[in-house]
């Protein structure tokens, strides 16, 4: 059997097929749709660090020609620190819309300014946006499965099988050139926004041609899935559920049933209760002893020790020695949180090899930094930024630096390691 | 086993699902010659056509084409047989141009498009409806097309189930023509078929099948046809058992 020739007759044959040619355009428009989508957000949240940065500026420089001590320029001023998307963010939003990628600091405790933002909107967060990476890992197997489970049963009920197969000789090449022109058909009318989108957003090569590696080895799989079952010598409708049944499991009972599982064995405090433990603390930091507070400050800040003043009146370095004894209070729970959502998502890892569609979904997300590790790792930033903005402040409030606008020009800048 | 012997069953059993559906038939068909399988529904008419095609392993005896047993290579005997299904349903959203250009694709031959209208020509297929999607086409002409595919096919050797079925009486006339024509131009005709006028008109042989068992066989009298009376009683009195 000739492939070449064999292929350009089922690629004749595939060219009459109305319905196929149907469900090509689908796969294409809700592909171009679902990346003109992430594209369009991605857009969004470039604009909005851009306009976030210059008003930071603008405010901050502001703000620092009204204070006339380091105290209040501290207390006064906000830091904007932001995470912004990767050139491949559009195909996978992931993380992006259920945890924050923008923060507005300020020098007070940290813990409680991490945990009290809300996803920008909490009911798109629960179901999940509809994202290249979501339409090709549970969408387009469907569509697979609409296009080829009958690819035998049609034949047999029309009564073309025997005819088909005795004019052929053999049963098997036929039909898998039948199954691999359609399938490569929706594979192409799936990757060719994706390139089109990767070409005009300028993404790293290297993460285009895997990202469309793991599109063609993950539809590929669909399709070696659909061959099976149709092959069964059962009706289309018996063969068709079977196959709806599989992307049930695969992608809806598998998933969900182990994130309840991981969820039960990996306990995480939530943010709520570390933004409740951290306030309390600094709430009650106002009515404890000033000794109280600094004996905890100076287990960490030792170097302080000798210049604080244990008066009545407000002190600027006393008030945010308890902002940092606030986080101190919350840090085993903050700890508890980053190491669990770690946990989690590496356990997550390992259940998404019993889930393609959830594996493809974690490994596009991955590609594109939208992922869990890629949030955990903003944190980390954000959290060494304040670091920083401590360690500039700490020595001005505690050796009572004259206030000199100029010293501004040494604050730490943010900037995203991404 | 002479050379002009192209098909035979030798004590062919077939048993599907744990029940013996033919029992031992023996029969052979030579080149030039029309070999008309009768009975009844159920009879194992059509299971004896797949079997030659090959779908049908044997549970017992033995199926060969031109002297090949089946199972050896069952490629190269679908590939000497053309095969005209019951009923053939070829595809409705194609023209009959198509569909004739897609199955004799499939079959590794060349689209001759003179020798394609010649042979529509002589199915007596209408010029107009050949560009119209079968899907318009009447049973009978859907079976011309499919007909067609079978001459063009040009095997020499070909697999006839209930070929007019669905046919009016002229259509099945002409076939019958059809038939006599390409036998008398040397190729092997096995057909299964309930109709006893028709099996007589154009058959050299017959063979009575009942309940998986060759219970008679009728030849054609040197220039003359089977007689359907004494088919007729045969058939009608065995088929009441």
């Amino acid at each position: 059997m000739n492939i070449a020739s064999a292929l350009i007759r089922e690629a004749r044959f595939v060219s009459y097929d109305r319905v196929f040619l149907g469900w090509l355009l689908v796969v294409f428009l809700f592909a171009a749709a679902a990346i003109g989508s992430g594209l369009a957000e991605t857009q969004h949240q470039n604009e909005t660090i851009q306009h976030l940065v210059e008003a930071d500026q603008r405010d901050r420089a502001s703000e620092y020609s009204k204070q006339g001590d380091w105290g209040s320029a501290a207390y006064y001023s906000f830091h904007f620190t932001y995470d912004p998307p990767s050139d491949f963010a559009y195909a996978a939003m992931g993380q992006r819309d259920a945890v924050p990628w923008k923060h507005r600091l300020r020098m007070l405790a940290l813990e409680g300014q991490i945990y009290e933002h809300d996803a920008g909107n909490p009911e798109l967060a629960l179901i999940g946006r509809f994202d290249f990476a979501f339409f090709v890992s549970f969408v387009v197997p469907l569509v697979l499965i609409f296009l080829l489970h009958d690819t035998q049963a049609s034949e047999r009920v029309a009564g073309r099988f025997d005819l088909l197969v005795a004019t052929t000789g053999t049963d098997g090449f036929l039909w898998w050139t039948r199954v691999f022109l359609r399938s490569g058909g929706i594979i192409v009318a799936t990757i060719l926004p994706l390139i089109f989108a990767g070409s005009l957003n300028d993404t790293s090569f290297s993460t285009l041609i895997s990202a469309i590696g793991y599109v063609i080895v993950y539809l590929v799989f669909w399709t070696i899935v659909c061959i099976w079952f149709s092959s069964w010598r059962r009706s289309a409708p018996v063969i068709l559920s079977a196959l709806i049944g599989v992307w049930v499991l695969l992608g809806t009972i598998v998933p969900a049933g182990g994130r309840v599982f991981i969820d039960r064995i990996v306990p995480v405090p939530s943010g709520s209760e570390i933004l409740l433990t951290q306030r309390e603390a600094v709430n009650d930091a106002w009515d404890l002893p000033v000794e109280t507070t600094m004996t905890a400050f100076f287990e960490r800040h030792a170097e302080w020790k000798g210049y604080t003043k244990t008066g009545d009146g407000f002190d600027w370095a006393w008030f945010y020695a308890f902002q940092q004894v606030g986080d101190q209070e919350t840090e085993r729970l903050s700890v508890a949180y980053s190491k669990g959502r770690r946990e989690r998502d590496r356990l997550a890892g390992l259940l998404s090899l019993a889930s393609p569609p959830a594996l493809l979904e974690r490994s596009l997300q991955r590609l594109a930094q939208t992922d869990s590790a890629a949030s955990l790792v903003y944190e980390t930033e954000v959290r060494q930024f304040h670091l920083a903005l401590r360690k500039f402040y700490y020595p001005r409030l505690f050796r009572e630096e004259p206030f000199n606008v100029e010293t501004f020009t040494k604050l730490p800048q943010f900037s995203p390691a991404s | 086993m002479g050379n002009s012997e192209k098909l035979r069953a030798d004590q062919l059993q077939i048993i599907r699902s744990g029940k013996e559906v033919l029992s031992g038939i023996s029969f052979c068909v030579d080149s030039g010659e029309v070999y008309a399988l009768l009975g009844g529904n159920g009879a194992g008419k059509s299971t004896t056509l797949l079997s030659f095609l090959g779908f049908l392993p044997p549970s017992g005896g033995s199926i060969y084409i031109k002297g090949v047993e089946v199972r050896s290579n069952i490629k190269a005997a679908r590939r000497a047989i053309a095969y005209l299904p019951e009923s053939a349903s070829l595809y409705e959203h194609l023209d009959a141009y198509e569909n004739l250009r897609y199955f004799l694709q499939l079959a590794e031959m060349p689209f001759d498009k003179h020798r394609i209208e010649a042979t529509l020509d002589r199915v007596l297929l209408a010029s107009d409806s050949r560009t119209q999607r079968l899907q318009n086409y009447s049973k009978g002409m859907r079976q011309k097309v499919a007909i067609a595919l079978a001459i063009l096919r040009d095997t020499e050797i070909l697999l006839l189930d209930e070929p007019t079925s669905g046919l009016d009486p002229s259509a099945i006339d002409e076939f019958h023509n059809l038939v006599r024509d390409l036998a008398d131009s040397g190729k092997t005709v096995l057909m299964v078929t309930h109709d006893v006028y028709g099996a007589c008109q154009v058959a050299d042989r017959l063979g009575l099948l009942r309940a998986g068992k060759l219970v008679g066989e009728f030849t054609a009298p040197a220039g003359q046809r089977i007689e359907t009376e004494a088919v007729h009683r045969a058939f009608s009195s065995r088929h009441a058992k």
